[in-house]
């Protein structure tokens, strides 16, 4: 109970009331102050070239946040993804998708302190690649598409430091054949695209705000651009692909641990990075020259979206990977299967 | 936050779920050409069969022949009927729109009169809006009802008028107070009756080669004065309340739905990746409009304000059903070299769903105006 003690804790410190909110709002709430006094552009900036955000991740560990999820931690799963859409939101330049789902999987390894943890990437033959903040990571864990044994790296040596599209930190491990595997009863590919699917959610919110508030604040012709019916349609079209996006997502998570996992996933996966081109594209468009420099902190979200959207199986995988089942499943059967209850 | 919140159906709708999959399957010979569009079969006997089942009019009170079901029941029944493709235009609008308007603003009497016979499937409406020079701008409205003794007397010409040659009654907006400086006063819905007052119907052919669209004309029909729906004066506040219910419903998604299930079965159980990802794709956007489509059912349950969720799911429900015919017409080996006796079914419902889809971004409110509706939810007019 470690994790909502420290939540108990600090929202009492913030003078907040908790009794009646449930655990998963308090979550929200709680990672939302924080972000939004933390995670500012000069942060962001300086997490693009390299400097590890030391005091954003004290923050996190002082809350518990580094153990949602994880048995013992009165949280659960759902807690967990609820989590990555605030982070996403925020475009937290931490790989709390990683450090969560490791945590998990290699049943709360965190420490209390925090001093160390594990990020996961991408496996292959030789290597595991794509990892972020490999470099800072005291375990390395790697995935591959169609296993559910994860590869274990307990002693890390850095190979390569590179980043994704976003400047996110993206490192490569070499396999010295000396690893051990653990192996998990949900996909561990596809746990790690939901993960995607749920920051891609919460980047595509915050995207739409960006460009509600730019369109009010910003005036031309002698009045707010937001009063331009052309301006308000093409917000109209962000809106509708956020809200199918966010719907999306937590479907997939309550499809967790039943045998709809991967479908559900596919579908999720693929319908929100389809949200992803549409939005990005005009979010910016509504914002002009200035959403195209680096001094504007649109792209902090607009390329972390066009990375995610492409990592851990981009929409074609996912789109072949459930028209393959549903056709196995043949014509006659596509609507019982669309048509669940939940 | 615009908010679209799970909702999980409750086993009640489950059981009712495989009742009506039962139904279908026992009146297949009612749908021997399955189209999910709502307009395209109008089959009174099929209708009428639905009433004996309690599935017209379910959500209303018992004593006007509902079945006092929630909305989640009357989603089930709507979405297994046009998922199979079963002809249920004839009582649509009057089960959809009519009823609920009746209900809601209706006098006593006018629920009493109207409701049993709509919820029976027996008795059918049309809805009088548009009129030549009255399209999305509904307050330019200019048919009008004077009031002469006990009776209305109405001039005036409505269009785009689906089925009021077939169908029992048309709910018409009215002007009945000259225009003033408030644009939306002055207005009342009127009840009329397509067989007996006199209204002139004449035909207007679609595209599709459809006949259900009409032209109808009012030179001076008298009503009498109960026809007025509640009060008068009340008509702008009922035509905006009444779209909205129009918004958020399964036939806003579903309305290219059998095209997808032909293409799955000409795709085969081995699809090549390209036409898996097809598949794949459409899957995804029905899966997520669908619980879209159910969470405003669980809004509307509540009582809440679904206008700006509802248009939403039209506005995305619209552009993807005209997507689904450009998708599925490349993933199928050549449409124009189709075995025309074996894939006889997908060809019918591709041209049929295709000619039919410039409507779908027309009909219950333009792709214009539901845009506009979602930017004032977001706070830009």
């Amino acid at each position: 109970m470690a994790v909502l003690e420290k939540f108990y804790a600090a929202s009492l410190h913030a003078d907040w009331g908790y009794v009646d909110m449930d655990t998963r709002q308090l979550i929200i709430d709680t990672a939302e102050k924080i972000f939004a006094d933390h995670c500012q552009k000069g942060l962001l900036d300086a997490a693009e070239q390299g400097i590890f955000p030391q005091d954003l991740w004290g923050k996190i560990v002082e809350n518990g946040f580094h153990q949602l999820g994880s048995a013992g931690s009165g949280t659960d799963a759902a807690d967990l993804y609820a989590f990555l859409k605030v982070c996403g939101r925020y475009s937290v330049p931490l790989p709390m998708a990683e450090v969560l789902l490791s945590n998990q999987w290699l049943a709360s390894a965190a420490t209390e302190s925090g001093s160390d943890f594990a990020s996961i990437g991408r496996l292959n033959d030789t290597s595991i690649n794509q990892v972020p903040w490999g470099r800072k990571a005291t375990k390395v864990l790697g995935v591959a598409a169609d296993s559910h044994k994860v590869l274990v790296i307990d002693a890390p040596s850095i190979n390569e430091q590179g980043n994704n599209l976003a400047g996110e930190a993206h490192d490569t491990f070499l396999l010295a054949g000396t690893e051990r595997e653990i192996e998990l009863e949900d996909s561990p590919f596809a746990q790690m695209a939901l993960a995607r699917t749920n920051l891609m959610a919460g980047g595509l919110q915050a995207t739409l705000d960006l460009g509600l508030q730019f369109a009010s604040e910003r005036s031309q012709f002698g009045r707010s651009i937001s009063k331009f019916q052309a301006i308000q349609h093409s917000l109209a079209v962000v809106a509708a692909e956020v809200a199918a996006a966010q719907r999306a997502a937590d479907a997939a998570v309550d499809a967790l641990g039943t045998d709809r996992f991967i479908d559900e996933v596919s579908a999720s996966k693929a319908r929100v990075g389809e949200a992803v081109g549409i939005v990005a594209e005009q979010v910016h468009q509504v914002h002009g020259a200035m959403g195209f420099t680096y001094e504007h902190r649109l792209h902090h979200f607009t390329r972390r979206l066009w990375a995610w959207r492409d990592e851990w199986g981009n929409e074609f995988y996912w789109q072949a990977m459930l028209g393959s089942r549903l056709a196995a499943m043949g014509a006659d059967k596509v609507w019982g299967y669309i048509a669940t209850r939940g | 936050m615009l908010q679209f919140d799970r909702v999980t159906l409750d086993s009640e709708s489950e059981v009712l779920r495989q009742r009506v999959r039962d139904f279908v399957a026992d009146n297949q010979h009612h749908m021997p050409q399955p189209n999910s569009d709502f307009v395209t079969g109008h089959d009174p006997e099929f209708s009428a069969k639905l009433g004996e089942q309690g599935w017209i009019g379910m959500t209303w009170p018992s004593e006007f022949g509902g079945g006092e079901q929630s909305n989640f029941e009357r989603l089930v029944v709507t979405e297994e009927l046009l998922a199979a493709g079963a002809p249920v235009s004839a009582h649509w609008i009057a089960d959809r729109q009519s009823g609920p308007l009746l209900l809601r603003f209706g006098t006593p009497e006018q629920r009493e009169r109207y409701l049993p016979g709509i919820a029976s499937g027996q008795s059918y409406f049309s809805i009088g809006m548009s009129e030549p020079d009255t399209g999305s701008d509904l307050a330019s409205v200019r048919t009008t009802a004077v009031a002469e003794g006990d009776a209305y007397r109405i001039n005036g010409t409505k269009i785009w008028t689906t089925d009021a040659h077939r169908n029992h009654y048309i709910i018409c907006l009215v002007r009945t107070e000259a225009p003033s400086e408030n644009r939306h006063a002055g207005f009342s819905q009127i009840i009329v009756d397509l067989k007996n007052d006199g209204a002139k119907v004449r035909p207007i052919s679609n595209m599709a080669g459809g006949e259900d669209f009409n032209e109808v004309v009012f030179e001076d029909v008298l009503v009498p004065k109960d026809r007025i729906v509640g009060e008068p004066g009340n008509g702008w506040q009922q035509v905006t309340s009444e779209l909205a219910y129009e918004r958020s419903g399964p036939e806003r998604f579903l309305s290219a739905f059998r095209v997808f299930v032909e293409m799955v079965r000409i795709c085969g159980d081995q699809p090549s990746p390209h036409q898996a990802a097809a598949i794949g794709r459409l899957a995804s956007h029905f899966m997520t409009l669908r619980r879209m489509s159910i969470s405003v059912a669980g809004m509307l349950e509540q009582g809440k304000d679904v206008g700006v969720e509802a248009a939403l799911v039209k506005e995305l429900g619209n552009n993807f059903e005209k997507v689904l015919p450009e998708v599925a017409r490349l993933v199928v080996p050549d449409l124009s070299q189709l075995d025309p006796a074996k894939h006889k079914l997908f060809r019918d419902t591709f041209e049929e769903t295709l000619l039919l889809s410039p409507s779908f971004t027309l009909r219950g409110g333009t792709r214009e105006i539901l845009r506009g509706v979602i930017a004032r939810g977001l706070g830009l007019r």
